[in-house]
């Protein structure tokens, strides 16, 4: 069956629901839902990229640690000019820059991404660390504030929208342009994709870029729910990210995976942790959790899913 | 002359320890120039002290990064074991004898490295994922059963010997002397060692010419888990308190070391006088840019600085073997070397 995955993950989300329907009937109302998703669109829109670059068989692993250094330089911008414009685009700059700088090494220095990206998640955290020397910037002004707000329809926040738009985009450039099928190519075989003419170093360079890109976005929508930007912002964020993805059905060795899997494992995850913090009131259960589910979605995936395959 | 200039080059710049001896030699000059403090004794010993743990635990990610796999676990599973061992033994919580105490936590540290093995081997989980999970897991955990209190009344005969310790040395040292002469002796002169290195080199052919894969890199994980229990129990006792967070960073630091210090990502290539060096090193940045009196606002910047060197060490590397895979050719088209052979 061709979308046995994405079934069985709509199959384990109604479970879910029904369950904690029982348990905590005010948990499942639109009303609560809608105003407890404010959680989920950062970790979604990073989704996004993530679900890209896994797909080719990368990883990036410094996502959150750039939400940081774009966070802090927002905050500079802020306090300097008191622009609200200028900071976002700032914001996005940094974001887009520490990408490309992710993307450049990949690509340049033919090193596995996760050890590039394990070093920027070091040194994006250290130098938003070392130039806010740990300050708090605040006070951004309602209007900023109601980014994160209430969107005109449906009640959705305006996150909400701009993940919508972006992932609908996504999904149409894997499934139906050459870019697409150049990313899942380069997920199946990267040598036989290079000799095939797919531009392998550009595409790679790209994809690290827009995950800055989206780091930036992302940070903006987080700085405007909170009204604080500090150099720790998100951490640990790219775990929830990259467990989505995983639990999304994106093959962690790449040439497998879509973006309607990554929604569904990103809500997945949201209602277990909601649930969780809701239910147990301890905070920390929700780590384990994402911890175990992650461990656990790779271990299924490779026992099962890919043996069928082999 | 091809081969004249390889070796040359292969001297020079193919052996990070050169690089890294120079490096250490450069910033201590320098540091001590602005301040002769630097070379009194106490603080060179306050380098060695703080190094000792990083060196223990990284001799063990070596190994596991060496066999092609990669542990960033360990920072959280040092935080765990130091809540584990202080509530085994801590006077006021359990107050079990050391003598079951430390040993308990030695197996929990081997068990849960163990248990990664088994993920990574016969579960299949690439490392990265399975030891990020754990990353998380673990420093959950940690904080759920220390129930957001801190611990601390160790006792006094583990707390003298870690800061104190025997005629005058730390035991942390002591130990860390012999874990690193325990793995020198395994990398360099067993079978085990080898095995460990050819499996990195070449998973493929390493099996085919029968090595128990799976068996080696349960090994690897399993002395990482207990390396970080011996870390923890030489270490944690020197500080005032166990805190939740004790730990974090650490899985980065030990990596940062194994990548600087030359161990191949990739597997199969490495050495620990490199690993040590790089050790010690990294452990200088902080006391450096005390003595350089950039005070609290520099230690900010050590994550930085962290991954400033790791990429670094990957942009040396990619060079050197540019720079030798075109001497090579030239070498090649020349004279075939039994050099090359061999």
């Amino acid at each position: 069956m061709k979308h046995r995955h994405e079934i069985v993950l709509v199959l384990l989300l109604i479970a879910l629901m029904v369950s904690v329907g029982w348990l905590m009937p005010t948990f499942v109302q639109s009303r609560s839902q809608l105003i407890l998703s404010k959680h989920l669109w950062e970790t979604a829109i990073l989704a996004i990229g993530m679900t890209l670059i896994i797909i080719t068989g990368g990883i990036d692993l410094s996502v959150g640690s750039a939400m940081g250094m774009c966070a802090v330089a927002f905050g500079i911008c802020y306090q300097r000019t008191g622009s609200i414009a200028l900071s976002s685009c700032v914001c996005i700059a940094v974001g887009t820059l520490g990408g490309a700088t992710n993307g450049w090494l990949i690509s340049r220095l033919r090193v596995h991404p996760l050890i590039i990206t394990l070093a920027t998640y070091a040194g994006f955290r250290g130098i938003a660390e070392g130039v806010s020397q740990g300050v708090s910037y605040s006070q951004f002004g309602d209007a900023f504030g109601r980014l994160a707000g209430e969107g005109p329809w449906f009640g959705l926040p305006i996150p909400a929208y701009i993940f919508i738009g972006l992932a609908v985009l996504t999904a149409i450039v894997l499934a139906r342009t050459p870019v697409g099928r150049f990313i899942y190519a380069m997920g199946h075989n990267e040598t036989a994709a290079k000799f095939s003419g797919v531009p392998v170093d550009g595409i790679k360079s790209w994809l690290y870029t827009i995950s800055g890109l989206l780091a930036g976005v992302a940070t903006l929508i987080y700085v405007s729910r909170f009204d604080s930007a500090k150099a720790d912002v998100a951490t640990g964020i790219e775990l929830d990210v990259i467990t989505a993805v995983v639990i999304g059905g994106t093959s962690i060795l790449g040439g497998r995976g879509n973006i309607v899997g990554t929604c569904l494992g990103l809500l997945l995850i949201h209602e277990t942790k909601l649930f969780v913090g809701r239910y147990y009131r301890v905070e920390e259960l929700k780590s384990i959790l994402v911890g175990l589910l992650l461990i656990g979605a790779l271990l299924s995936q490779r026992l099962f899913v890919l043996k069928d395959r082999e | 002359m091809p081969d004249l200039q390889h070796d040359l080059l292969q001297r020079l710049f193919g052996r990070r320890e050169y690089g890294l001896c120079l490096l250490i030699l450069l910033v201590g000059a320098i540091v001590s120039f602005v301040d002769p403090h630097f070379l009194a004794r106490d603080n060179l010993r306050d380098i060695l002290v703080r190094s000792a743990p990083t060196a223990i635990v990284a001799c063990g990610v070596m190994l596991v990064v060496v066999t092609g796999e990669i542990d960033i676990s360990v920072g959280s599973l040092l935080g765990l074991l130091a809540a584990v061992m202080g509530i085994f033994v801590s006077v006021s919580q359990w107050n079990w004898p050391m003598w079951i105490g430390l040993p308990l936590t030695l197996m929990i540290g081997t068990g849960i490295g163990f248990s990664t093995g088994v993920l990574v081997t016969f579960g299949r989980v690439p490392s990265i994922i399975a030891t990020l999970g754990l990353l998380t897991a673990l420093r959950g955990t940690t904080t759920l059963i220390m129930r957001g209190e801190n611990i601390d009344g160790l006792p006094d005969r583990l707390q003298s010997m870690t800061k104190y310790g025997i005629v005058g040395v730390p035991l942390s040292l002591w130990i860390a002397t012999v874990v690193i002469l325990f793995t020198a002796v395994l990398v360099k002169h067993t079978s085990l060692g080898r095995q460990l290195f050819a499996l990195g080199s070449s998973n493929y052919s390493a099996e085919m010419i029968g090595l128990p894969s799976h068996k080696l890199k349960l090994f690897a994980f399993a002395y990482v888990g207990f390396l970080t229990a011996v870390a923890t129990i030489v270490d944690v006792p020197r500080l005032p308190k166990i805190e939740a967070g004790i730990g974090s960073g650490f899985e980065l630091l030990v990596v940062t070391c194994v990548v600087v210090g030359g161990v191949s990502i990739s597997g199969g290539r490495g050495s620990l006088v490199g690993v040590l060096l790089a050790v010690v090193l990294l452990t200088m940045i902080r006391p450096v840019l005390t003595f350089l009196d950039v005070g609290e606002s520099g230690e900010k910047w050590t994550k930085a600085i962290q991954g400033a060197f790791i990429i670094l060490a990957v942009i040396t590397d990619s060079l050197v073997s540019q720079r030798l895979k075109r001497v090579r050719a030239v070498g090649r088209s020349s004279t075939a070397t039994i050099a090359e052979v061999k």
